[in-house]
């Protein structure tokens, strides 16, 4: 960034303006796309040198205009992207890659084109169960990306690129999953909310400047003596998406926050693209079964008719359990926003598993917005009196 | 050694002093009105005046309530929950279920071996709160005081399908220029609110002893509703509204042994009875 500024307090201003180094990039020439779910393949972007930009609305944003396209019972997040989209803040994107991983997702897709004139375009589908063929369609799906991409870019997306472009993807991740290495001490060294700055920023960069974020706030981190105090309980907040700040100060404010699975924290990054012969058959595999989203369907392979509640569960949420032990979480916060159906109906059983492992867990709801922020910090200072 | 509990709730503010034994020293009840984080220092004043003692007097204060932030010489804040839960299993020592119903808000809260252990809240819609009551009671020209011995009249029960509380006054008035008796209007109104106040509490396993709180347990009409919609005894406080501040002045004192047990005696904290203010005043 133009200013010199680095690590944590590089990604605290990125936080409060996220597109600024994108408007930078642009006037220097550079292309960027917006793509508003963490399930598409960034990698095919950066490998045709586009920049990939999160299109996740903005959490400060009143929603002024999106009613008048999209109903008012709709995931609030979605009205919140559309809304910024109508209101010309993302007007230096030259293209948005949609994908179906929801219902608003895939209409609110539909929508955004209709209103908006960007040169670029481009809508996956994608299966909702991750059988072997649903796999191969996918990565079907990925290959018509490919065209309409090499088309718009006038390059072509070849092995040797995409694999580079693999390597630098897989490199944030990695670095991702060692940043989160450092909230496992107690206290831990970052704050929940330094996190959602930090990968709100790797968000809006491009993949190689990212990594030279998380390099600096590590070595940043490591010899801090400005870290977090120790709070009597570390959570984990569970959830579609926690990226705003104030959120997650509401919940940090008698606890430690210390990991999450959230997509404005560690759910992008906590596997690697395995390489393959066809690289965009290892996208699809990565993609489809390692983002643990609830929007995907993981009970029963084709045939299957038996149930089989237990081995449900463990499908769903086993990843869990090393990360509560490694982390030594006492207690999940499972937040929910409005209106999101995938994610409401994975509670109750999330619950029970949870409770299987005998970790106390709270229901939080809220709507994308910072309105109601009392009745929040008393539910979370609810809870933590119950399990204090 | 004293102990007080101040509970500053969206509508009303109430205030509790006890002693070692837990027996009630004062108690003092007020209109919060919107300028809430001025009063609790002067509730607080009425009620050390009542029990003949000066703020220096109280060993640890425990304040609680939606305006608990704003009680600067409070020793500590607990959410209504946890208070309300301890409350509740003072006054009823068999208690694993609590159900109250304000002004603003609903709560449900299990109990076990007298702490909270579970909650569920509804504070988002003013249909499953007091105020749907206040609300339509006014459309009706009743005071609020009167709908329990106006419903207890009932012959029949009226349903009022509105699912919101604004348009539920409309209901109300339709319904009365209609023919309706005023009886069976408000024991649908009790009814239709038991009845959402019933789904929210049994998101948790609703297990006896089962006691009401709360300005909605004064009203004889709604304890009865809620008897019918949870189909079993429901037991409700003498005082209902001050569960919260007895938790808060409980607690105050359990918080305030147990910090003697394991770290000593602490010294008097220089404590002084003034209005909140997030502004330094410049000239004051």
């Amino acid at each position: 960034m133009s200013d010199g500024s680095k690590g944590l307090s590089k990604a605290r201003q990125i936080y409060s303006d996220r597109s600024l180094r994108a408007r930078e990039l642009k006037a220097e020439g550079r292309r960027i796309i917006g793509y508003p779910c963490v399930y598409v393949p960034v990698e095919m972007l950066t490998a045709l040198d586009l920049i990939p930009y999160r299109s996740c609305g903005d959490i400060r944003e009143p929603v002024t205009e999106a009613d008048r396209a999209l109903p008012g019972s709709f995931c609030p997040i979605m009205r919140n992207c559309l809304d910024c989209a109508l209101k010309g803040k993302d007007d230096f994107l030259d293209g948005v890659v949609a994908i179906h991983s929801s219902d608003p997702q895939e209409k609110t897709a539909r929508v955004w084109q209709s209103y908006t004139d960007y040169p670029y375009f481009h809508f996956i589908d994608m299966p909702v169960t991750v059988r072997p063929e649903a796999i191969e369609y996918f990565t079907g799906q990925l290959n018509d990306l490919k065209r309409t991409l090499e088309a718009f870019s006038g390059k072509a997306l070849t092995a040797g690129k995409l694999d580079d472009a693999i390597k630098s993807h897989n490199q944030q991740r990695s670095l991702v999953r060692q940043l989160y290495e450092l909230t496992k001490p107690s206290p831990p060294l970052i704050r929940g909310a330094e996190l959602v700055q930090i990968v709100k920023a790797l968000m809006s960069l491009p993949v190689a400047e990212g990594n030279d974020l998380l390099t600096e706030v590590m070595s940043e981190v490591k010899n801090r003596t400005d870290g977090p105090t120790k709070k009597g309980t570390r959570l984990l907040t569970w959830g579609s998406t926690l990226d705003s700040v104030e959120i997650m100060q509401v919940f940090e404010a008698n606890s430690n926050v210390v990991m999450d699975d959230s997509c404005g924290g560690i759910r992008a990054y906590r596997a690697e693209v395995q390489s393959s012969a066809d690289p965009l058959e290892g996208l699809a595999s990565y993609y489809l079964k390692e983002i643990t989203c609830a929007r995907t369907f993981r009970q029963a392979e084709l045939g299957e008719s038996r149930k089989d509640y237990a081995g449900d569960l463990q499908s769903r949420f086993g990843y869990l359990k090393g990360i509560i032990r490694e982390w030594q979480i006492s207690g999940v916060i499972m937040l929910l926003v409005r209106y999101c159906d995938p994610f409401a109906f994975e509670m109750p059983s999330l619950k029970d598993y949870l409770d299987s492992l005998g970790v106390p867990s709270t229901y939080i709801e809220y709507d994308y917005t910072l309105g109601a922020l009392a009745p929040l910090r008393t539910r979370v200072e609810a809870f933590l009196e119950t399990i204090s | 050694m004293y102990y007080a509990g101040v509970d500053i709730g969206s509508t009303m503010t109430k205030v509790v002093i006890i002693d070692g034994g837990d027996d009630l020293l004062s108690v003092i009840k007020g209109p919060t009105g919107p300028e809430h984080r001025q009063l609790a220092n002067q509730v607080m004043a009425q009620a050390l005046e009542q029990a003949n003692l000066q703020i220096g007097d109280i060993s640890f204060i425990v304040a609680t309530g939606y305006g608990r932030v704003n009680v600067p010489f409070a020793d500590r804040q607990m959410t209504e929950l946890s208070c309300h839960a301890r409350g509740v299993s003072v006054l009823f020592p068999d208690a694993r279920t609590a159900i109250d119903i304000g002004g603003q808000d609903a709560k449900c809260m299990k109990i076990d071996a007298g702490r909270l252990v579970n909650f569920v809240m509804n504070d988002k819609c003013a249909a499953g709160t007091g105020r749907f009551l206040e609300v339509t009671a006014a459309a009706l020209g009743i005071n609020l005081e009167d709908m329990g011995d106006i419903s207890l009249r009932a012959t029949d029960q009226v349903q009022i399908s509105s699912l919101c509380t604004v348009f539920a006054q409309q209901e109300v008035v339709a319904l009365l220029s209609r023919g309706e008796k005023l009886e069976n209007i408000v024991a649908g109104m009790h009814s239709a609110l038991a009845g959402r106040i019933s789904t929210l509490a049994r998101r948790l396993a609703i297990e006896p002893r089962v006691v009401l709180t709360g300005g909605g347990a004064k009203n004889t009409g709604m304890v009865e509703a809620m008897r019918e919609k949870l189909g079993c005894a429901i037991s409700v406080p003498e005082e209902p509204l001050i569960t919260g501040a007895i938790g808060a002045a409980v607690l105050a004192k359990e918080i305030c042994l147990k910090t003697a047990d394991e770290h000593g005696t602490p010294p008097a904290k220089p404590r002084r009875l003034e209005k909140a203010t997030f502004f330094i005043e410049e000239n004051p």
